[in-house]
């Protein structure tokens, strides 16, 4: 008689009994998906992105076609770069992945592009600044689509493979860039001494930026191979796990 | 009556989340739901009796591994043990601090002096207080938290020591005006923090973990509890502001900024969990800034 009561209470108020109890009793174990305004928010915001990064792309294919060389080119997308990597600032609190990653990364990369890369106008001619713009335009091309497609729920297999394989490669290559660069930047922030105030002062304060630099440039190294394992220990699960799937089907 | 046994099994994994085993019949699925979020929620205190727990004639307790745990006390006398060491190696100019022609020597500004001495006496008055005033309610913390305190503490503590007994020390733009205003600040501020402390520590009898309202006694530096919750922050802040404006120094107002934040975040959480404790709980009072925050 219990049983049989306690079951048909579940099955009769299944929909409200079922979500109620899950949200008090156990928290959050299944997360509520974005309501459709805020889902169009986002697809909006996702596939302007993706737009964004493909402009960077097809600026810089027409650029080298134009010089006949690649050197130099970041002339010829420092705007849309500017306007597109900064306007990622927006996404740490809306992305789906974790908000000190998601943070942490896109500071970081508006601190290139504007501290470094912008301030320091003799880096502009650096083939490592190449380096990283392909980096992170191919990465966040295939992003921003896949954010794009999980929205819509139909995202093709090659898009996921993409996004958690093709880092293995353009991760390091954009970290190979990102510290050329720097480096590269150190001798003219010494001579200028750029962003940096010495004692004495009134407020009794100094700041050194080639100093900075440096600590930045050294940070790299306990930093880069956790988030490299985190996303090769992500690969392993999402990737797997869509293998179980099919097995099933 | 007869009672009913419930079992509450998670849908997707099928184990077993929670035995009852005395439920009323006429026990609505929101009663049932009630118990067992109560038994599942919040953790149990070393004080509550077995008896009076909601779970019927069998008990199922959930142990959660905590991790590596260090005493309060502990982390306190390090944490502040470590600035006023390390201030102190910058006031007498150890070598390798500054340039080797300034080893040992010693700051012509006045300011600079006075400044060592409400830094050591502060953290003094935080050691004594860790040993003989203040009442814990937790005994430890999770191990992690003395790195990460420390870096905090010691760190901010070197770099503000560099700077107040550099060669190059600027001391104030209004000169000795700033200077006594400042110190009349942070020595008010300081006794306020004290009084506070000790208005706290006479609330609770001595071993005992209850939890009372505080409210003002004769001292007046005790007056500050009828418009904060938490006046031993808010004379903290003073105190590090006073000190800001005796030293005219960024890091030191940066510190007072990094401190302020965090003591607000703690001063939010125990207003509210003071409100939630108690339901006559006065309502003029704010967190920690009068009328403000």
């Amino acid at each position: 008689m219990a049983a049989a009561a306690a079951t048909a209470a579940t099955k009769g108020n299944g929909g409200g009994g079922g979500r109620a109890g899950v949200g008090e009793a156990s928290g959050t174990r299944k997360k509520k998906g974005p309501g459709p305004v805020a889902t169009a928010y986002l697809v909006i915001y996702n596939v302007v992105m993706t737009a964004g990064w493909l402009v960077i792309a097809v600026g810089l294919v027409r650029a080298y076609l134009a010089k006949g060389s690649y050197h130099s080119l970041y002339y010829s997308i420092e705007k849309p770069l500017k306007f597109f990597q900064t306007g990622a600032l927006l996404e740490v609190r809306i992305v789906p992945s974790s908000v000190v990653l998601t943070s942490f990364q896109v500071m970081s990369r508006v601190f290139l592009i504007w501290a470094v890369t912008h301030s320091v106008k003799e880096v502009q001619s650096e083939d490592s600044v190449l380096l990283f713009v392909i980096a992170w335009t191919i990465t966040e091309i295939i992003r921003y689509s896949f954010y794009t497609f999980s929205l819509l729920n139909h995202l093709p297999y090659i898009i996921k493979w993409a996004r958690y394989t093709l880092f293995i490669v353009l991760y390091p290559m954009g970290v190979a860039g990102e510290l050329l660069t720097v480096y590269a930047a150190l001798p003219f922030v010494r001579q200028a001494g750029l962003y940096s105030i010495s004692l004495p002062n009134k407020y009794n304060f100094s700041f050194d930026y080639y100093a900075f630099l440096i600590l930045i440039m050294m940070s790299y190294i306990p930093i880069f191979p956790q988030l490299y394992f985190h996303m090769i220990h992500q690969r392993r699960k999402v990737l797997s796990r869509t293998e179980e799937y099919k097995k099933f089907e | 009556m007869k009672h009913y046994e419930v079992e509450i099994l998670d849908a997707k994994t099928r184990e077993k989340l929670c035995f009852l085993d005395k439920v009323e019949p006429q026990a609505t699925i929101a009663e049932i739901k009630n118990l067992f979020t109560k038994t599942q929620g919040k953790s149990l205190k070393d004080e509550d009796v077995l008896q009076k727990l909601p779970v019927g004639t069998t008990a199922t307790l959930y142990f959660r591994d905590l991790g590596a745990q260090i005493s309060w006390v502990t982390v306190f006398l390090t944490e502040y043990a470590g600035p006023l060491f390390i201030y102190l190696l910058f006031y007498f100019r150890v070598p390798f601090i500054y340039g080797h022609k300034y080893d040992f020597t010693s700051s012509r500004h006045t300011v600079v002096h006075l400044a060592c001495i409400c830094h050591s006496f502060h953290y003094v008055k935080r050691l004594l207080e860790t040993l003989f005033v203040h009442r814990f309610s937790h005994g430890t913390m999770p191990l992690r938290n003395i790195f990460k305190n420390c870096t905090y503490y010691w760190g901010f503590a070197a770099w503000m020591a560099y700077y107040i007994n550099h060669p190059l020390y600027t001391p104030p733009t209004y000169g000795a005006q700033q200077i006594k205003l400042a110190l009349a600040i942070f020595v008010i501020c300081q006794l306020g923090n004290f009084s506070i402390h000790m208005a706290l520590r006479d609330l609770r009898p001595a071993g005992s973990k209850t939890r009372k309202i505080p409210y003002p006694t004769k001292n007046p530096f005790t007056w500050l509890f009828l418009l904060v919750s938490c006046p031993n922050y808010t004379y903290e802040v003073g105190s590090w502001i006073g000190f800001a404006i005796m030293t005219q120094c960024l890091p030191v107002a940066l510190f007072s900024l990094v401190g302020f934040t965090q003591m607000t975040i703690w001063a939010k959480g125990k207003h509210r969990s003071y409100l939630k404790e108690f339901r006559d709980y006065p309502p003029l009072r704010m967190p920690i800034i009068p009328f403000l925050l």
